[in-house]
């Protein structure tokens, strides 16, 4: 049987400017994780990020890639939330 | 997407904007085994016995937080009533036991700990009694112990030597805390009709029923609510409001579900029960009162409010069932005053007086909760105040509570705040007629007819 899936929803929000999605990805990509799916929008001069992102093969722990998704945020001036995705499943599905 | 864009930002905002957390992670623990006629062998006992059942509480409960991007606001511990214990005690006093409670709270980081209680609905034995004559000298001395007393049941009637002498205990509490506004009382509870898997303090305590450790959730989510009624409008017909509340209240309590589930196999504990509670915070938004004033009433406390609350008390239930394996507790919305500021307001305008507050208490979860009384309030009236809430609950087989806070100097309008989670409010009026002759009669009102209900 295939081992279950862990994966995380990365939400980033903050004010639109070049190179967020590239430095989101590309911290994603160090730790070892893939990305399952994206979606992007640009609300006026908003920008909102979200995407599921498996991390069953991560380099890395759970906080430790929490820690480092929220840092590159920060740097790029956007808040990060990294949920993993069983509190969308509890809540969403039945 | 897997989840929709509506989905995630609902899960994301709940938190970020809407204040939703998990109230609390209570681990119960039965200490019977540290049963000992020397109460310094039996403190020492459950010192150990608690530090070592609950010394992963906190790490646990703080690694979920993070994992899932859900506060838990607070990790706490309840304990088998101490009266079982002090009955063998050889000595008159229970205080060791609260002080050994307190000090493995403190190492542990957990933010309080309950089940400094006795059971004395039909009568006290004498461990009650040790145990009720130490609850003053271990709210007043220690920082995190909790204290209840049943003294009603639907099966036993209310005894009424019980909670005469309740009443002289929170005076005494009160006044022995006089500086910090009578805050000892913020940590006791006078309960009819007391449940054994309550993880809400002050009223926590783990039943003999249950086994020997326990986890047990309390959701929280009064903000969640707020937001979607206040987006549904004023148009929805009562079902509709209904039908809103319920998906709602289905989502928050499937996140405690969620989080106990995670925490039992982490701690290897079992998962006990989720209380479906909307339990308010002083933070803006977070609040009953707020809901029922969305729901259409001027202020709470108006003509109408018991209805508003009897639904919204119902909708919480029944969304959360289904999405609970096991509900239990005190399970419905609370109603505190000082700790929710919608309440506080109505208080403060005059909508909302003492007698709105105990029709209220009959159609939720769970009493008088952190009602703020004038400090000159008599034992006798107290008592009084005690008797009706606890004949509400034996006439209607449900769990109802006093957590009266007599605020020494304090008069009607003035004002008194506790600080953090407590809150603070103003001092309502309570009635100034005696029943002084009626609660010192004593003996046991007797329990009533379950039959030819109206």
């Amino acid at each position: 049987m295939e081992p279950r899936k862990e994966r995380v929803v990365i939400t980033v929000m903050g004010a639109n400017k070049p190179g967020i999605l590239a430095g989101i990805a590309t911290s994603i990509a160090e730790a070892g994780a893939s990305v399952e799916d994206v979606s992007q929008k640009i609300l006026q001069d908003y920008f909102a990020l979200m995407m599921i992102v498996d991390i069953t093969s991560a380099n890395c722990s759970f906080e430790d890639f929490q820690n480092r998704v929220t840092t590159v945020a920060e740097r790029l001036s956007s808040k990060a939330f990294i949920q993993h995705e069983d509190v969308f499943k509890f809540q969403h599905r039945l | 997407m897997l989840y929709s864009l509506e989905e995630i930002i609902e899960t994301v905002s709940a938190v970020g904007v809407s204040t939703f957390d998990i109230r609390t992670i209570t681990c119960g623990i039965n200490i019977l085994s540290c049963a000992d006629s020397d109460v310094k062998k039996c403190a020492q006992k459950v010192y150990d016995k608690v530090s070592r059942v609950a010394a992963d509480l906190v790490p646990t409960a703080n690694k979920l937080a993070k994992k899932y991007g859900v506060p838990i606001v607070n990790k706490r511990v309840s304990v088998t009533p101490v009266a079982l214990l002090a009955s063998s005690f050889d000595t008159p006093t229970a205080l060791p036991i609260a002080e050994a409670l307190d000090k493995a709270a403190k190492e542990l980081g957990i933010d309080y700990v309950a089940g400094f209680s006795a059971l004395v609905q039909k009568g006290i034995s004498r461990g009650d009694q040790i145990l009720m004559n130490s609850i003053a000298d271990a709210l007043c001395s220690t920082e995190r112990v909790c204290s209840s007393v049943n003294i009603g049941s639907s099966q036993a009637g209310i005894n009424m030597d019980a909670v005469y002498r309740m009443a002289e205990i929170i005076k005494e509490a009160a006044e022995r805390t006089k500086d910090t506004g009578g805050s000892a009382c913020t940590k006791l509870v006078v309960f009819c009709n007391a449940v054994e898997d309550n993880p809400f303090i002050a009223g926590s305590f783990l039943g003999t029923g249950e086994t020997e450790a326990v986890l047990n959730i309390g959701i929280s989510g009064p903000g969640v609510v707020r937001a979607a009624l206040e987006s549904a409008g004023p148009e929805l017909d009562m079902g509709s409001l209904s039908e809103l509340i319920k998906k709602i209240s289905f989502k928050i309590t499937r996140t405690g579900e969620l989080i106990g589930r995670e925490a039992s196999k982490m701690m290897k504990l079992p998962f006990g029960i989720i209380d479906l509670s909307l339990a308010p915070t002083p933070a803006q938004g977070d609040s009953i009162s707020d809901i029922l004033e969305l729901m259409g009433l001027e202020r709470t406390g108006c003509h109408g409010t018991t209805a508003a609350l009897a639904m919204l008390n119902d909708a919480v239930k029944k969304g959360g069932i289904m999405a609970a394996t096991y509900a239990g507790g005190l399970s419905g919305a609370f109603i505190p005053l000082t700790e929710d500021t919608g309440m506080c307001r109505a208080a403060e305008e005059g909508a909302l007086n003492i007698q709105k507050l105990e029709a209220m208490t009959c159609v939720c979860s769970v009493g008088l909760d952190m009602v703020t009384i004038p400090g000159d309030t008599s034992v006798d009236i107290i008592a009084g105040i005690i008797a009706d809430e606890a004949a509400i609950g034996m006439v209607n087989h449900k769990t109802t509570a006093c957590r009266l806070i007599p605020v020494p100097g304090k008069k009607p309008g003035d004002y008194i705040d506790f600080g953090g989670l407590l809150g603070g409010g103003p001092i309502i009026e309570v009635g100034r007629h005696s029943p002084g002759v009626f609660v010192k009669r004593g003996g046991r009102i007797p329990a009533p007819i379950h039959s030819f209900k109206n």
